[in-house]
C-alpha cells in the first residue's frame, strides 16, 4: 500500500514536469475558473451581507402620546421586550428625541431653530429593534394605537422591509443558482484541459493496460497529478486574492457603503472554497478523464 | 523455465490418446492433452515433460484454446467465423493472411481488448468472456505482446523501458533490477540499457520490446508484425530471438506477412482469410503448397 502510494505520488510529480506545458496550461485555467467562481462568491457575499446589514437596521417605531407617564412607556416597552422576534427595546424621551434633532442638524451643519421654541415639539416613541425583519408585519400590528392608547402612531415601513426582503431572497437563490452555473462552467473547461493533458499521454495507458497494470496503477498517478494541478491552482488563485484584497476591499466599501464585512470569517470561507473547488475539480477531472481509458 | 501445468481443478483429462485431430476440442473440464494437440507440438511436449523427469510427466494443457469463436463488431462487420484453434504449450505458431482477413482481431481477443461475440477463448485454463473485469491485467501478465511499432517510451531509457512494465505492475524494486538485468541479457542489450530508443537501431528497439514482454515470465509471447518495420537482415535476427525465447519453453504466436520467413522456417502455419481459417498445418509454408 505504501509501496503504490510512493509509486503513485512519484509518477505524478513526473508526470506534472513531464508534461510541463500541458500541466501549466492546465493549471493557469484551473486558476482562470477559480478566480471566476471566488469573483462570484465574493460579490454574491458581499451584496448579501449588505442586505443583511440593512435588514438588522430595520426598526419598529411606534410614537407616543405626550401625555404618556413614564410607569406606562416603561411597562409598554417591558412587554414589547418579552416577544421573542424581538432584539431590543429603547425608550426615546422628548428630551432625548430633541437631543438627536439637533446633533443631526448639527451634523449637517444647518441652523438649529430649536432654540427659537419655548417647549419641545417632539414625542417620546419606543424603537423596536428586531431579530428578524420578517417579524415586522407582527411587531407593528402589536404596537398599533388600539391595543396601546398610549400609542400615538406606527410608522409604517411595511411596503418597503418587503420589497428588501424580495430582493435578497431573490439575490439568495439567482445567486446560488449563478454560482452553481460558474461552477459546471468551471468543471467543463478544467476537465477538458485535463482530459488534455491525459490524452497527450494516451500511449503510455495504452502500454500499462498491455503489460497488465491493473485500473488502480493506471488511475491514481493521474488522480494524484489532477490534485496538485487543482492545489497548485488554488494557491496561485489565493496568491492572486490576497494581492487583490485590499483595493477590492476599498471597493467593497466604497459601492456598499460603509459595511462592516467580515473579512475575517470570509477569508477562511474563500480560502475553503477556492482549495475545495481547486482539488476536487483537478481530481474529478483526471478521474473522468482516465475513465475513458480503462472502460474498454 | 515454465512450470509444468497441472490442471486446476486435478481432474484427468479425458482425451483419447492417438486422437490427433485438431476439430475434437477440449472444455474447461476437460483441458487438451499431449494427445490431442498437433503431433509436432506434442513431440516437443513429450521431449520438455521427459527432460523434466517421470515425477512431473503430468499432462500439459494447452496454453490457448479458441472454441467456434465469432466476432461481430458493432456494425455489423463480421471479422471472425467459426474459428478453432488450440495451441499447445511449448508451440510456435505463425499466423498468416491478407490484411483484413482477422488477424488483428484474433489478437484483440486474445489480450481481451475485444470479447467474443460467440464462442470461447481459453487462456491457460481461463475463459476470457468469463473473466471478471478486475482479473483482466492479472491475465495479461501472462501474455507479453509486441507490435510492429514496438511502443517504447522515448523519454525512458531501454531499462527504464523495460521495468516500467514491472513498476505498473506492483513489483517491489528489488525484483525489478535482477529481472530487467536478466531479460536484458537474453535479448542481448546489455550495453544499450542506458540508452534512449531514439538512440537504438529499429532492431534493437523491437529488442527492448522483446525484453519488455518477457520480463514477467509470460506464458505466450504474441508478435504481431514484429518485423513489419524492419529490413530483412534485421528481421531475421528478431526471427532467431523469437525461437531461442521459443526454446526457453514460452509458447509463441506471431503474426506476419513477412512469407519468405515463414516459409523457410517450416513451423505451424495458420492461415485466415475472411475470417475463416483456411489452413492449419504444421511444417508449413506461407503460400498453399498444393
Amino acid at each position: 500500500m505504501l509501496a503504490f502510494l510512493y509509486f503513485s505520488l512519484r509518477r505524478a510529480w513526473q508526470g506534472f514536469w513531464r508534461n510541463a506545458v500541458m500541466s501549466l496550461a492546465a493549471t493557469a485555467t484551473m486558476v482562470l475558473m477559480l478566480l471566476l467562481l471566488a469573483g462570484f462568491w465574493i460579490i454574491q457575499t458581499g451584496l448579501l451581507a449588505g442586505l443583511q446589514f440593512t435588514e438588522q437596521k430595520v426598526q419598529v417605531v411606534a410614537y407616543l402620546q405626550p401625555n404618556a407617564t413614564e410607569t406606562q412607556i416603561n411597562e409598554l416597552a417591558a412587554e414589547i421586550q418579552q416577544r421573542s422576534d424581538v432584539e431590543s427595546v429603547d425608550v426615546v424621551t422628548r428630551d432625548k428625541a430633541l437631543e438627536r434633532f439637533r446633533e443631526s442638524m448639527k451634523a449637517q451643519g444647518r441652523t438649529d431653530l430649536t432654540e427659537q421654541l419655548d417647549s419641545n415639539p417632539l414625542y417620546a416613541s419606543v424603537e423596536v429593534k428586531l431579530k428578524d425583519a420578517a417579524a415586522l408585519r407582527a411587531v407593528t400590528e402589536s404596537l398599533a394605537p388600539e391595543q396601546h392608547p398610549i400609542v400615538r402612531n406606527v410608522i409604517n415601513i411595511q411596503d418597503l422591509v418587503e420589497r428588501l426582503l424580495t430582493v435578497t431572497n431573490i439575490l439568495r437563490t439567482v445567486g446560488t443558482g449563478i454560482l452553481i452555473g460558474v461552477g459546471l462552467i468551471a468543471l467543463f473547461i478544467i476537465v477538458n484541459a485535463i482530459r488534455l493533458a491525459v490524452v497527450a499521454r494516451s500511449e503510455e495507458i495504452e502500454i500499462m493496460r498491455l503489460v497488465g497494470a491493473s485500473d488502480a496503477f493506471i488511475r491514481w498517478p493521474f488522480v494524484f497529478e489532477g490534485a496538485f494541478v487543482g492545489f497548485l491552482g488554488a494557491v496561485i488563485t489565493l496568491a492572486i486574492l490576497a494581492g487583490a484584497a485590499e483595493p477590492l476591499n476599498g471597493f467593497m466599501v466604497d459601492f456598499f457603503r460603509v459595511l462592516p464585512l467580515q473579512i475575517g470569517s470570509m477569508t477562511r470561507d474563500l480560502v475553503t472554497l477556492v482549495m475545495g473547488a481547486g482539488v476536487g475539480l483537478g481530481v474529478l477531472g483526471s478521474w473522468v478523464s482516465v475513465r475513458t481509458y480503462l472502460i474498454r | 523455465m515454465v512450470p509444468a501445468a497441472v490442471p486446476a481443478d486435478g481432474v484427468e483429462p479425458k482425451a483419447s490418446r492417438g486422437d490427433t485431430d485438431r476439430h475434437i476440442f477440449p472444455t474447461a473440464e476437460s483441458p487438451v492433452t499431449i494427445a490431442s494437440a498437433p503431433p509436432s507440438a506434442a513431440r516437443s511436449l513429450r521431449r520438455r515433460i521427459l527432460e523434466r523427469g517421470r515425477d512431473q510427466a503430468v499432462p500439459d494443457r494447452a496454453v490457448l484454446v479458441l472454441h467456434d469463436v465469432t466476432k461481430q463488431y458493432p456494425n455489423g462487420k463480421i471479422a471472425l467465423r467459426d474459428v478453432d484453434l488450440v495451441i499447445p504449450e511449448g508451440d510456435f505458431v505463425f499466423l498468416v493472411g491478407p490484411s483484413g482477413a482477422g488477424k488483428s482481431t484474433l489478437i484483440k481477443l486474445l489480450i481481451r481488448d475485444e470479447v467474443t461475440t460467440r464462442g470461447e477463448v481459453v487462456l491457460d485454463g481461463q475463459d476470457l468472456a468469463r473473466l471478471p473485469r478486475r482479473q483482466v491485467p492479472r491475465m495479461r501478465r501472462k501474455i507479453g505482446i509486441i507490435f510492429q511499432d514496438f511502443k517504447l517510451l522515448p523519454t525512458k531509457t531501454v531499462w527504464e523501458n523495460v521495468a516500467f512494465a514491472l513498476e505498473v505492475t506492483g513489483h517491489p524494486r528489488r525484483q525489478i533490477r535482477p529481472a530487467v538485468d536478466r531479460v536484458l541479457a537474453i535479448v542481448g542489450l546489455t550495453a544499450q540499457a542506458k540508452q534512449i530508443p531514439a538512440q537504438l537501431s529499429g532492431g534493437e528497439q523491437q529488442r527492448t520490446a522483446i525484453a519488455r514482454a518477457l520480463v514477467h515470465d509470460p506464458r505466450l509471447i504474441i508478435a504481431d508484425e514484429p518485423t513489419g518495420n524492419l529490413d530483412p537482415l534485421i528481421s531475421w535476427e528478431i526471427l532467431q530471438l523469437l525461437l531461442r525465447i521459443n526454446e526457453l519453453g514460452v509458447t509463441v504466436l506471431m503474426a506476419t506477412h513477412n512469407a519468405e520467413v515463414v516459409t523457410a522456417l517450416r513451423k505451424r502455419v495458420v492461415a485466415l482469410e475472411e475470417g475463416r481459417i483456411i489452413r492449419d498445418e504444421v511444417g508449413g509454408a506461407y503460400h498453399r503448397e498444393d
